[in-house]
């Protein structure tokens, strides 16, 4: 399948049968494909007049507990911010899939990652986090949709799913679980359903008192620092004490990284990957520890933007081995053998550096 | 090569290969791959000029247009928006498109269509169909039995009633190419030209060629078949792919 065709069926099959959307080009094939399944499966596809009807439709949706979600790419992620505050702020559950493309503004329609602190250090307004997955192929486009719905009811708060251009527009074999069970989870006993024989939910993220707003910051951030101990997820390729080089990439580039791995092996280069998994919360703790190995002589960040995870992997890795960056952006996607002369440079081996960042 | 020559032999005398040969189908049947390896079979065995023209107004990426050097190298003219229109989605109709219509229609020259995907993309054709000359023109559904519209043959009748319906052409064969890309095995390819014939009966329509990857024709009896094979090599690959691998 079509990657954005496979998250929206993934979407389905976890259950959320309420999409609104507004069309961007990279992924407008998830709406079209849900505007022909979603009557099938009896559920509601609407397409709002803008992003941000669409994005506060959302909220309305999520407040009568149903699982509920959007795709858009970039600058209709961007319209949609303050609704995702007052989503996070009123304790919310729903999904949003950003197909990136390349920015600032309008930008271009082709593959980046560049919305990586959008995503990652909040975007819109307030005290609030989002748990943010980035896959890296369709399998995983459609395993962590599904688990963005989970993470989603567990934590009462929005996930994102971050994929570039690539994952939305290129086509892999895909399988789909027979018949999807996914851990218990609470009730959704906060739920606006109807308030007959019982007091009103009040679902709102307007706290006047200073105290009550101060509480529900306290709240929220527990649930980020749970997020912290308990949904870090990352893949290792090709790690071995014998490794030089760690390159920290994520997403499709995390692919093209994978091929330089393999190329780099054979001029006696040996280098590993360590992908995030989930961009927030950020595996620093597995950063640290790979770059740490007595081994390795340098981190090389590669990424489709200019060094955004960049900072966070400087900041995993604490001053202990030097940090190098290289990226590629406005929708040119970095090639293996771009990649295997970072690595050359970040080593040492090859002189010219086009771009690099050293800290230490 | 034993399955070049079958497909020299096969590929060349056929009758479907009229001056213009549109490739429509369903989204990621594989039109572009199999546009882009028909164009350069022609470019390399027939005695005639060949174009392809990128008519894709649907998809962003892993279009033709893509593949346009690797196409010039082997002396095929490749009609498709230059400069920064090559990254635009919008629906870019070349003026040149339709005199390459009316050029093939009445005289000389190969011309491949690669059109986008649904009936979405194939009513593009609609607005040029009055350039087609009745008989001067193929028009072929890719089918990819593994896409989830086109698994069985009520899916594909109602693929091949709306592209009928928006382009205002009429089907004059099939291309059986299912694939489940890297996944893709010859009992696969095989299942998926069951379903082909299958639909070609039911629609009143000839299975024309097979399309699979080099590779994985080297698991199917090929010359058991009884029709023309195309061995595709991928040529729009993803970033982290090379040739071959």
């Amino acid at each position: 399948m079509k990657g954005n065709e496979a998250i929206a069926e993934a979407a389905l099959r976890a259950g959320a049968n309420n999409y609104f959307c507004y069309p961007i080009t990279p992924q407008t094939e998830v709406a079209e494909y849900l505007a022909r399944r979603m009557p099938e499966v009896g559920g509601v596809f609407l397409q709002g007049e803008s992003e941000l009807a669409v994005a506060n439709m959302l909220f309305g949706a999520a407040s009568t507990g149903k699982r509920c979600f959007t795709t858009s790419s970039s600058p209709g992620i961007s319209l949609m911010q303050e609704a995702i505050s007052y989503m996070a702020g009123a304790q919310l559950p729903c999904v949003i899939v950003n197909i990136m493309r390349g920015g600032p503004g309008l930008g271009g329609i082709l593959p980046a990652q560049s919305d990586y602190y959008q995503a990652v250090k909040g975007g819109g307004h307030g005290d609030y986090r989002l748990p943010v997955l980035a896959p890296s192929s369709i399998q995983e486009a459609v395993d962590l949709t599904m688990l963005a719905f989970h993470i989603a009811d567990k934590y009462r708060n929005p996930a994102m799913v971050v994929g570039d251009g690539m994952i939305g527009q290129m086509m892999e074999a895909v399988e789909f679980p027979e018949k999807y069970i996914e851990p218990p989870l609470p009730p959704k006993d906060w739920a606006a359903t109807g308030a007959k024989g019982r007091d009103p939910h009040i679902i709102k993220s307007l706290f006047l008192d200073p105290v009550a707003l101060e509480k529900n910051s306290q709240v929220l951030h527990e649930k980020y620092e749970q997020m912290k101990r308990d949904e870090v997820r990352f893949e290792n390729y090709s790690v071995s004490p014998e490794n030089e080089a760690l390159i920290v990439a994520y997403g499709t580039m995390a692919r093209i990284c994978q091929t330089a791995i393999d190329e780099l092996g054979s001029e006696g280069i040996s280098a590993g990957l360590l992908r995030p998994i989930t961009l927030f919360p950020f595996p620093e703790k597995q950063i640290y520890d790979e770059a740490s190995k007595k081994n390795i002589k340098a981190v090389l960040v590669v990424e489709m933007s200019m060094a955004q995870m960049f900072e966070d992997v400087e900041r995993a890795v604490v001053g202990k081995k030097p940090v190098h960056f290289f990226g590629r952006t406005g929708g040119i996607v970095p090639t293996p053998e771009e990649v295997m002369s970072a690595v050359r440079r970040s080593l040492g081996a090859e002189s010219g550096a086009k771009r690099p960042r050293k800290k230490s | 090569m034993v399955m070049d020559r079958s497909v020299r032999q096969q590929t060349s005398s056929l009758s479907f290969v009229k001056n213009i040969v549109t490739i429509v189908g369903g989204f990621g049947s594989g039109k572009s791959e199999v546009s882009v390896n028909l164009s350069r079979y022609l470019a390399t065995t027939c005695d005639q000029p060949v174009s392809i023209a990128d008519l894709d107004i649907v998809n962003p990426y892993f279009r033709s247009r893509e593949a346009a050097e690797r196409l010039q190298e082997f002396g095929v003219r490749c009609i498709m928006p230059e400069g920064a229109n090559r990254h635009s989605e919008l629906p870019i109709i070349l003026p040149e498109i339709r005199g390459a219509i009316e050029a093939s229609a009445t005289g000389f020259g190969k011309l491949i269509l690669d059109v986008g995907g649904d009936d979405l993309g194939a009513r593009v054709l609609s607005s040029l169909a009055d350039a087609f000359r009745e008989g001067s023109y193929d028009l072929l559904l890719v089918l990819n039995a593994n896409r989830p519209f086109t698994a069985d043959v009520a899916g594909c009748i109602r693929m091949i009633t709306e592209i009928e319906g928006a382009s205002k052409l009429r089907f004059t064969g099939i291309v059986s190419n299912t694939h489940l890309m890297d996944e893709t095995t010859g009992t696969i390819v095989l299942g998926g030209l069951e379903l082909a014939r299958e639909v070609g009966r039911s629609a009143g329509l000839p299975v024309v060629f097979l399309s699979a990857e080099r590779s994985v024709l080297d698991e199917i009896e090929v010359d058991a078949l009884d029709l023309p094979v195309l061995p595709l090599d991928r040529i729009l690959l993803k970033p982290w792919e090379r040739p071959g691998s």
